[in-house]
């Protein structure tokens, strides 16, 4: 006798205030989060794997006999930029420091954030008073200018990206993680759960977190996509990747300096930019309404 | 009871189903029932039962989704299929409907006297202060003390038992004919609920209303109801008046009902007499009798074809094909020594 | 049902009270939530404690398991005082009590499986191996009605409300618990569904030897399942007795309120109603705090708080005129119907 409930209940009869135990899951059908996710792992295939397996031209020390030729010449699928560079080897190594820059700097703020927000959330007190100082204090730098200034103190390069970017994403989780552990906090499962013997760790591990996951994952994904703007924003101003290396954002910048006469320069990078933004946030759009997060 | 201009409220073979993701899921299985003006019908069951589907209907509150057919009609009026420019001319005007719970129902960020002031204003064309000397005179006639302090308060600076009052106020803006009362007093206090069940009975008097008790509690349909109408899996399966129906049990529902409340007179740690199983998934519906299940009594033409619903006695309708006493006078009777707990 | 033996649960004096917060956050007062508490459980018995909202039952029930601990007051469960105990002892002194809540889903962790769930506390008091433990998950899901293969392996919300609160008790049965808290556990239940729960207490308390502290609003369901019966308004204790002694002659006005509030009566048309609402817990009215809505009420119940005395065998009242039962009962209950005093 153990027939599942009918998903879509009726206004509720219940006899007393019973919470609505299935969360309105998701109209959102599989196409919206399959579509988006192939298509983010066949541009990070192509990014990654591609040029180990399949020769392309370097994307650096191209011959400058070579410059400016259009998309679809010979030898070069998508033309070559003003410095004699294949283009779409450039996309590709470009797009490698994209998911790079995004991946990295969205675990560091996850797993640092992530575990700050919750020991805030869960212990509170002092310890919560301490770390939301330091969470305020990171989210209210400005972000451009700290990046300039490690741009010009230590030198611009991947690395300085990431920890520029880490500075935001780290208390950005944080506040999430933090808020979402307090909601959770007040749920009568907590303290089921310390009532059947169950210490900090314990409960952190296996209650708090699964259950902020649904809410941190979608974060994950629409700040996976900031990140790699903000990257492409810092390379743009040259304050990112340093040159002759490839990066969306100075290939931009490159391209707008030939706009008027190339402006497939500027459009390709911009182009791969915009689907792979896109795409993150629709997937993580279509993973929010799934998984029921408000 | 005027019966000169016939039954208020006419209910024929009302059915609503919504599109699930495994089928269709019927929540209301051809529901008829007529009430008179004046008259007071409960109407009882468990979840999933489809009551509160059922008046839902009437009021036109269902989501869109919702595959409603059948007839309802208002002194002669269709409910069903209107428009919401036509339901608005019979919401608080004709019928009005109080809801389980008040502080899901109110703004909060509203003062109360200005929910109903705006209920007033929904419906006739008056001034503000007009609105608002209505609104008072509401608040007086649902015994709110110090009606005029009372008016500028928020929600949350009042109790339940007040809460659900304004709510009242604001149903009864318009005076309307019918006023149906959703679980009003399940989320209340004992104390409170005997509270307010006195003021609705209190208003009916006093406003010539008829009043419509949907709740799961039995208790309340026997001290308030006339008529009770008990509903199971989405149908009607018993119909009588109450004082018939309270001594007369016939089906084996209903009986189940009665004997798993825990009553007073209980001796402590006795079992209480209950059946197994649950209340069946709406979208499978089994051939035959919904309860057949779980029935004690259920023979095999119970799970083959589904009884319908007759009037087999004068006043007392039901559908089960070995009612309760059957061959026999009467009921189901309470066992001996059992006194429903008398109100005093 | 007393067993001559040490009372399994003894609470003296236990108060709690917590910082109100105002529309808004701001600070707006101190709730009296519980304001001197005292009763005993005895093993094997069952004490009911029925009030309505406001009166601090549940949050009695989450002193006593201190969480949070209680500002005052003792709380000595088998001879221990836990209000005294803290980390590690806390849970070793509590592990024999354990509570289930009223709505089953908001206790269960949603993304946890009903055999996780169940096994949660054999783990954290490293009951058994792994093997011991699936055992005894197995063989407690089976105690309440569940079959461990079908719903072993499911998720809350693949389960009915009745289902899902069997799954809270089999949690709660795990570890072997002397006694179990129950803090209105059948509430957000179906009438049938509410019978069949409430069978498999009575149930497991006639197997296992348990004792409940069972907390309600409703009075006939506190009686059918109790012993003995304690009835608490705005924080306090106003009687406490034998169930059928607090039902056949209530001692205390508000019991005879509440009794008189149960809907059920064949031609009921003038209910009775104690008059007024409930006072804030916030601002509790001096004295008795019942006075502000008792028929019986005089000047010496605002100025003097009752103390609980004992007038019959085991029925104590908190009352400065209590019912008496007497040949006068009759005259007395008349006297009820008068005025009420606001």
């Amino acid at each position: 006798m153990s027939a599942p409930l009918p998903d879509l209940l009726p206004a509720p009869d219940a006899a007393s205030a019973v919470p609505v135990r299935t969360k309105a899951r998701g109209q959102a059908s599989p196409l919206r989060v399959w579509i988006p996710a192939g298509f983010l792992i066949l541009l990070a295939a192509a990014c990654f794997i591609w040029p180990q397996i399949y020769p392309v031209p370097k994307p650096v020390g191209g011959s400058i006999l070579e410059a400016g030729l259009p998309p679809l010449s010979p030898g070069h699928i998508l033309g070559t930029d003003p410095n004699g560079n294949d283009v779409l080897s450039r996309i590709l190594y470009g797009g490698q420091v994209s998911f790079e820059v995004g991946f990295s700097v969205t675990a560091i703020g996850l797993v640092v954030g992530g575990l700050l927000g919750v020991a805030a959330g869960y212990w509170r007190g002092a310890a919560d008073a301490a770390i939301s100082r330091v969470l305020d204090v990171l989210i209210a730098f400005p972000a451009l200018v700290l990046a300039l200034v490690i741009a010009e103190g230590l030198g611009p390069s991947e690395l300085h990206v990431i920890w520029a970017l880490a500075i935001f994403s780290i208390p950005a989780f944080g506040r999430i993680a933090r808020s979402g552990t307090l909601a959770i906090r007040e749920q009568t499962y907590m303290l089921a759960a310390r009532l059947s013997g169950s210490r900090g760790r314990h409960i952190i591990l296996r209650h708090v977190i699964p259950n902020i996951m649904p809410q941190l994952m979608t974060f994950a994904l629409l700040g996976f996509g900031i990140a790699i703007i903000l990257e492409g924003a810092l390379s743009f101003l040259g304050l990112g990747i340093p040159l002759p290396e490839p990066s969306w954002g100075s290939m931009i910048a490159q391209g707008q300096q030939v706009l008027s006469a190339t402006p497939e320069q500027a459009l390709i990078p911009s182009a791969f930019l915009f689907a792979a933004v896109v795409s993150l946030n629709v997937l993580g759009d279509a993973l929010r309404e799934r998984w029921g997060v408000r | 009871m005027n019966t000169v201009s016939g039954p208020l409220l006419e209910v024929e073979n009302l059915t609503v189903s919504f599109p699930g993701r495994r089928g269709e899921l019927r929540a209301v299985i051809g529901v008829s029932y007529s009430l008179d003006p004046q008259q007071t019908l409960a109407i009882v069951g468990e979840s999933g039962s489809g009551k509160t589907v059922s008046c839902r209907a009437l009021m036109g509150l269902l989501p869109q989704a919702a595959v409603v057919t059948g007839s309802a009609r208002f002194q002669g009026d269709e409910l069903l299929g209107l428009t919401d420019d036509e339901l608005r001319r019979h919401r608080g005007t004709n019928l009005a409907m109080v809801f389980q719970d008040p502080s899901r129902s109110l703004n909060p960020t509203m003062k109360v006297g200005n929910q109903i002031a705006e209920a007033v204003r929904v419906h006739q064309r008056v001034t503000k202060a007009e609105a608002k000397k209505q609104a008072i005179e509401l608040l007086r006639l649902v015994h709110i003390p110090v009606p005029g302090r009372r008016f500028h308060e928020y929600p949350h600076q009042l109790s339940g038992g007040m809460r659900q009052r304004i709510m009242i106020a604001i149903a009864l803006a318009c005076r309307p004919r019918l006023l149906i009362a959703d679980e009003a007093t399940t989320a209340l206090d004992v104390t409170t609920q005997a509270q307010i069940m006195e003021l609705l009975l209190e208003l009916r008097a006093e406003l010539g209303m008829t009043l419509m008790l949907i709740s799961h509690d039995l208790g309340l349909a026997r001290s308030c109801a006339d008529e009770v109408i008990v509903m199971y899996a989405g149908q009607i399966v018993e119909q009588a008046s109450t004082p018939q129906l309270f001594t007369h049990v016939r089906m084996p529902y209903t009986q189940a009902l009665f004997e798993a409340i825990p009553r007073l007179e209980r001796p402590a740690h006795s079992p209480l007499p209950v059946i197994g199983g649950r209340p069946p998934d709406l979208s499978a519906l089994p051939a035959g009798c919904s309860f057949a299940p779980r029935c004690r009594r259920a023979a095999d033409d119970c799970r083959t074809t589904a009884p319908p619903l007759a009037e087999h006695e004068p006043g007392h309708r039901w559908a089960c094909w070995h009612p309760v006493g059957q061959g026999g006078p009467g009921g189901w009777v309470p066992p001996e020594g059992t006194v429903w707990h008398d109100v005093r | 049902m007393t067993s001559g033996k040490e009372p399994l649960l003894q609470v003296r004096d236990l108060v709690q009270e917590f910082v109100a917060r105002d529309y808004g956050g701001v600070k707006g007062g101190v709730v009296h939530a519980v304001s001197g508490v005292s009763f005993t459980v005895w093993p094997g018995e069952t004490l009911g404690i029925v009030g309505e909202t406001g009166s601090g039952k549940s949050t009695l029930a989450r002193s006593v398991l201190q969480a949070p601990r209680p500002r005052e007051g003792t709380v000595t469960f088998r001879g221990t005082d836990l209000v005294k105990l803290r980390g590690s002892r806390l849970l070793q002194a509590r592990r024999h009590l354990q509570m289930v809540f009223q709505d089953p889903f908001g206790s269960l962790d949603p993304k946890w499986k009903v055999r996780d769930l169940v096994a949660e506390p054999l783990i954290a008091y490293r009951v058994g191996d792994r093997a011991a433990r699936l055992h005894r998950v197995d063989q407690v899901l089976e105690l309440v009605g569940l079959d461990p293969a079908a719903h072993g392996g499911r998720r809350p919300r693949e389960l009915s409300g009745g289902q899902a609160q069997r799954v809270a008790i089999a949690r709660a049965l795990a570890i072997e618990p002397a006694m179990i808290i129950c803090d209105e556990p059948v509430s957000s239940l179906d009438v049938l569904i509410q019978a069949q729960v409430l069978n498999l207490f009575e149930q497991l308390r006639a197997e296992l030897q348990l004792s409940y502290l069972f907390i309600a609003h409703d009075l006939a369901l506190v009686k059918q399942v109790s012993d003995r019966v304690a009835v608490m308004y705005l924080g306090k204790l106003c009687e406490v007795g034998p169930g059928e002694a607090v039902y056949r002659q209530p001692l205390h006005p508000y019991t005879k309120a509440l009794l008189d509030s149960v809907p059920g009566a064949a031609n009921a048309k003038a209910t009775k109603t104690i008059r007024g609402e409930p006072p804030s817990p916030v601002h509790p009215p001096s004295g008795c705090r019942f006075r502000t809505r008792c028929p019986r009420a005089e000047q010496r119940c605002a100025d003097e708080e009752p103390a609980m005395r004992e007038l019959a065998a085991g029925h104590s009242v908190a009352c400065h005129f209590p019912l008496v039962p007497a040949a006068d009962s009759q005259a007395r209950s008349e006297e009820i119907i008068g005025e009420i005093p606001r």
